[in-house]
């Protein structure tokens, strides 16, 4: 039986997806607990798939092309989804915009382009959707980060940089809004499955072989608790990041 | 994805299951499909909370067991596996919070450290040891340790408690790292302040220091256990999940600090 508290009917989620985003599967996982979608991001493909995938589970679902990095398009986005649904229960941002090369090549503009998206956009739709949420006194945000928030990784200052940004808003923003009844909690992400270091084989086995539990990660092992954290479920949970990483957080 | 939240057919073992969280968690998972065996030093809050198993159609059995003695522990482990052939779900929640009475420092016993030590962090390993290899003969296992906010944070007058609880924290991620390739996944709860006895008058006090301004209801924990005993935490193990109403990440300030500061002066 799955639990009750679980259940997101009634709710309407807001989903942003930039880069590397699972929006589809993201999306669904809502949708299959009873949520409204709303999408928002500038991959159209990636957000009709997803928008489909709702609408498939007898959900509504929309999509609003928005860049994320822009706050005035995102505060745009924000007052046709209420609009368009009444309310926004969930906003859940996962950008995750990804590159790996030695520091002393890295360019300002690729600095800045990782900074903007993985991090600069979780501002914008936190403040955006959270003007929102304290007027109804009500809300979860989730935010999508990586076990490099707290890690080091060879050629990924700029990934870690926005990626443990991203942990530190989120613990900052839970205690600003505690009293408010708006929680704020992040999820963190292991080595995934589709990214870059699964198309070479040298690197995948290697990886395979060190990940504690032997495999790498799927979009469906965020499903339950993504679901947890949207939801009444997670009650008393805020300021929190939830792993999962296949163990490799207790990695010495 | 979500029917992997359930727990039919599978069989927990809760240490501490007579006490708030410990009920809390046998009502939880039971009501998700699990049987409960309920253990506890208290006879008569561990056969309370089995009746209440039994209440939601599940069954249940309780088995005395005094966690700081590893021949109980060992006797109760192999009662609960011959009771339904199996243990799928252990929960280490026996804990004792503090001494009888708050004294200074330096006139703290052996028998007290060893006491608090060896009940919460004793305790979990000689359960857990029990256990073990059954899960592993079985290649599937879930074990959850209660740990504490105040097993990654220093509290005044509080050291076997803190570091006991610091100490299953990191036994956690040991034993995930070894049990890892064998199906079994081990996960510790970091629970702030919750109400798990006596009135709410009790923790009044306190709740103005928790960033949400209140303290946790006991079943606020049960979602957060049938998600760590189930399938769907396949890709976590070794890992702290922390459920406090914002306090392991406050601390730095008094809650009520709330700065406003011109960036241009």
């Amino acid at each position: 039986m799955i639990p009750k508290e679980f259940s997101l009917s009634g709710k309407v989620a807001v989903v942003g997806g930039a880069g590397r985003s699972w929006l589809k599967e993201l999306a669904s996982y809502l949708g299959e607990a009873g949520a409204d979608v709303v999408l928002f991001g500038q991959d159209e493909k990636q957000m009709a798939a997803a928008a489909q995938a709702v609408k498939t589970m007898g959900r509504r679902a929309i999509t609003i092309t928005t860049n994320v990095t822009s706050s005035r398009e995102v505060e745009k986005m924000v007052a046709k989804a209420v609009g368009q649904f009444g309310q926004i229960d969930i906003l859940v941002n996962s950008f995750d915009l990804q590159f790996a090369k030695p520091l002393v090549e890295v360019t300002v503009d690729e600095w800045n382009r990782v900074l903007a998206t993985n991090l600069n956009a979780v501002f914008a739709s936190a403040k955006a959707v959270g003007k929102h949420m304290l007027e109804r006194k009500q809300g979860k945000i989730i935010t999508i980060s990586s076990g490099l928030a707290e890690r080091g990784l060879p050629n990924s200052t700029a990934y870690c940089t926005s990626k443990g940004g991203v942990i530190q808003f989120t613990r900052a923003l839970a205690l600003e809004w505690a009293r408010q009844n708006i929680r704020v909690n992040a999820i963190a992400l292991g080595w995934m499955a589709e990214g870059a270091e699964v198309q070479d084989e040298t690197w995948r086995n290697l990886l395979t072989h060190y990940i504690p539990v032997a495999r790498f990660g799927q979009p469906d092992d965020l499903a339950a608790v993504l679901v947890y954290l949207a939801s009444d479920a997670s009650s008393f949970v805020t300021g929190s990041t939830f792993y999962v990483t296949g163990g490799l957080m207790a990695h010495g | 994805m979500l029917e992997k939240l359930s727990l039919d057919g599978r069989v927990a073992v809760i240490t501490g299951g007579g006490g708030g969280l410990g009920t809390a968690i046998s009502l939880a998972l039971a009501e998700a499909g699990a049987d409960i065996v309920v253990t506890d030093f208290r006879p008569e809050d561990g056969e309370k909370t089995a009746a209440k198993v039994t209440g939601v159609g599940r069954k249940s059995v309780f088995f005395r067991a005094d966690v700081t003695k590893s021949d109980q522990v060992n006797n109760m482990m192999a009662k609960a596996i011959a009771q339904w052939g199996k243990v799928d779900i252990l929960v280490n929640c026996a804990g004792i919070v503090r001494e009888e009475q708050p004294k200074p420092f330096w006139e703290i016993s052996d028998f007290e450290w060893h006491r608090g030590i060896d009940t919460n962090l004793a305790g979990a390993f000689y359960c857990s040891r029990a256990v073990a290899k059954h899960m592993v003969e079985r290649k599937y296992g879930r074990i959850i340790n209660i740990a504490s906010g105040f097993g990654m944070r220093g509290r005044r007058n509080s050291f076997m408690y803190n570091a006991a609880k610091a100490g299953v924290i990191l036994f956690t991620m040991s034993l995930a790292l070894t049990l890892s390739r064998d199906g079994i996944r081990v996960n510790a709860v970091a629970p702030g302040l919750f109400q798990t006895w006596g009135g709410a008058a009790r923790y009044d006090a306190a709740a103005p220091f928790i960033p949400m301004g209140r303290v946790g209801q006991a079943p606020e924990i049960g979602p957060l256990a049938v998600y760590l005993a189930s399938d769907a935490s396949d890709y976590s193990t070794g890992e702290v999940f922390s459920i406090d109403g914002g306090a392991l990440f406050s601390g730095y300030a008094p809650v009520n600090y709330v700065p406003v500061v011109s960036i241009d002066k």
